[in-house]
């Protein structure tokens, strides 16, 4: 798929922007902080409807305009293309005062070729992959960032994951609430059982679409880093979930993290029960400290690269290789998935890479339908690259041919 | 600028009921002050009333006429007393009877569960329901509750509860949808989800 038009109004620098997009290589060149991350931020801010870098949507707002105190119309609008199909798909952020004390509050709607959505109903039509420097993080960071990683890739490709991670997060609230409700003595412990059943049901869910998709990427995302390396090392991904559907072997605290532990044969149902049981186990302990202490909520993803954890251990060059591998993986596995190129955004790259990799990274690109590069310098990129790619300039939140 | 103390007042009675944020509430409250004398006159009167006059129906706890001890459903000889339909509020009771198509009688929980907000068996008509219940005469409970989160949290504390009981429990067929309202849902699909009931296992 590819973006045929994109328009934002009040989103960070850009007060007004509209621009036509061709097919192919875009090259978008300039100075730093002149809002070309901005652009590839918005267009994957229409895949995932939230941004790659804050967890806080109110920050994409414009902040001239917030400040005014009146009401505040953040709009995205792509006009796509999908299996020859044109697509219309507008988000829009309100930023409305509430009360009398300078209060505002944040509302989103989106709308598919002009039709109000929930969330859950349009994501996977628009995909993007985006790759930002700052995204080591996936590897070096705190497990979060690794969850949100899983999630926001889980959300593009699987239609119904975010709807089961929203109502997973219900129930974790509640049956939380009423944990800590027990723990101060309040409450009868007959009601956990019910929230134990939402929780695992829900729950099982999401460990088994996170089995099969980290099974997936990892497969696809060690063929190729065994090329990037040629072939010195091997990249695996350990999902190690906080609820373990695997009982471990007797008398062995923890498995050694270079046991390769298959779970690709577990099912719902089995998953589920193994998750209730062990919930009901843990009750008096959960009780005790007032919250759920297993559960996808608390899983974990390590990257190790032969059998060595890269988050503890990775060289720099190590870990820029892992996380190329890793992106290059995740276009490839919602291209199986949807049977379409997503958009690819990468924002720059270029000057991390030495002149191979430069090179196998536009190899493995080379088929899809469009990619947006950021670039300081333009010379990065062979000449008969640019050559055929189009080039613009970014320059204080205009966009302009070069 | 302060608010005189009586706006201020109502502005925050106003914003206390749901689905009235802050700024409706100054909206009305301003509409109140311009607007002619009867309309905050019968305003006044019908919120004077509407304790004064509705009572909680002591069977089934359905709002009912003051002075009433029981509802007209639950004194009514004409329904099924062997069947009773479990809703959230009294507004779903008004949602079936408009369809026409349940002749047994009701018990409105009042709520649902909710422990964010507090809210556990304790403070819905649960023991009530109970009570009912094992009085005898009762073969089907038939649970009603959204097909919320917590509808669905209650319905199955409510299988939990009444399982000793030797009663047949059903669940309302998943004809409605997820998130949806009784309240809402059109007749038909109501209908379908009455008579589409299954047994919760
Ligand atoms: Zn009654």
């Amino acid at each position: 798929m590819f973006l045929k038009h994109l328009s934002l109004t009040n989103f960070r620098k850009f007060t007004r922007l509209d621009l036509d997009l061709p097919q192919g290589v875009i090259l978008l060149t300039g100075g730093n902080a002149q809002g070309k991350t901005t652009l590839l931020e918005a267009i994957y801010f229409l895949a995932a409807f939230t941004s790659f870098q804050t967890h806080a949507d109110r920050q994409i707002v414009n902040l001239e305009e917030a400040k005014k105190g009146s009401l505040t119309v953040t709009r995205l609008v792509a006009e796509f293309q999908r299996e020859k199909r044109r697509h219309r798909l507008e988000v829009r952020l309100i930023l409305e005062p509430v009360g009398v004390l300078n209060g505002q509050r944040l509302r989103k709607e989106i709308l598919l070729d002009g039709v109000k959505k929930p969330a859950g109903d349009v994501l996977g039509q628009f995909n993007a992959v985006i790759f930002v420097p700052q995204m080591s993080q996936i590897i070096e960071g705190a497990p979060e960032e690794r969850r949100r990683y899983l999630n926001l890739a889980l959300a593009q490709s699987v239609p119904a994951y975010a709807r089961v991670l929203g109502e997973y997060n219900q129930a974790l609230t509640q049956r939380n609430a009423l944990l800590k409700a027990l723990s101060e003595g309040l409450g009868g412990r007959d009601q956990l059982e019910v929230w134990d059943e939402a929780l695992s049901r829900l729950g099982a869910q999401i460990i088994l679409w996170r089995i099969g998709a980290i099974q997936r990427i990892e497969h696809l995302a060690a063929r190729v880093h065994h090329e990037l390396t040629h072939g010195t090392e091997i990249l695996r991904l350990a999902y190690e979930p906080a609820y373990d559907p695997l009982p471990k072997p007797n008398g062995q605290l923890g498995l050694r993290m270079n046991t390769v532990v298959d779970r690709s044969h577990l099912e719902l149902d089995e998953i589920q029960s193994g998750f209730r049981a062990r919930l009901k186990e843990l009750r008096n302990e959960e009780i005790a400290r007032g919250v759920t202490t297993i559960g996808p909520h608390r899983d974990e993803l390590r990257f190790l690269a032969n059998d060595i954890d890269l988050g503890d251990y990775g060289s720099r060059g190590q870990i820029r290789t892992a996380l190329l591998a890793l992106k290059l993986a995740e276009v490839n596995w919602l291209k199986e998935r949807s049977g379409e190129w997503p958009v690819i955004l990468l924002d720059e790259v270029m000057a991390e890479l030495d002149l191979q990799r430069r090179a196998d990274l536009l190899k493995y690109i080379g088929g899809s339908e469009q990619a947006l590069f950021t670039t300081t310098d333009l010379k990065l990129f062979a000449p008969e690259f640019v050559e055929k790619a189009e080039v613009w300039k970014v320059e204080s939140g205009r966009v302009e041919k070069a | 600028m302060l608010l005189p103390e009586s706006i201020q007042s109502l502005i925050n009675a106003l914003e206390r009921l749901p689905g009235i944020g802050p700024k409706s509430a100054s909206r009305l409250a301003f509409y109140l002050l311009r607007a002619t004398d009867d309309v905050a006159d019968d305003l006044a009167l019908a919120l004077a009333n509407l304790k004064k006059n509705t009572a909680f129906c002591e069977e089934c706890f359905n709002i009912t006429e003051a002075g009433r001890e029981r509802c007209e459903i639950c004194e009514s000889t004409r329904r099924d007393g062997s069947v009773i339909c479990v809703v959230e509020e009294a507004l779903d009771v008004l949602a079936l009877e408009r369809t026409g198509g349940f002749q047994g009688k009701y018990h409105v929980l009042q709520g649902v569960l909710s422990p964010i907000e507090g809210i556990g068996p304790d403070d819905l008509k649960i023991k009530q329901l109970i009570a009912r219940v094992a009085r005898g005469g009762v073969q089907e409970v038939i649970l009603a509750t959204n097909p919320s989160m917590e509808g669905d949290a209650t319905a199955l504390y409510l299988r939990q509860q009444l399982e000793p009981l030797g009663v047949r429990v059903t669940r309302l067929a998943r004809g409605l949808p997820m998130g949806g309202d009784l309240e809402y849902a059109d007749q038909n699909t109501l209908l379908r989800a009455l008579s589409g009931r299954q047994e919760m296992s």
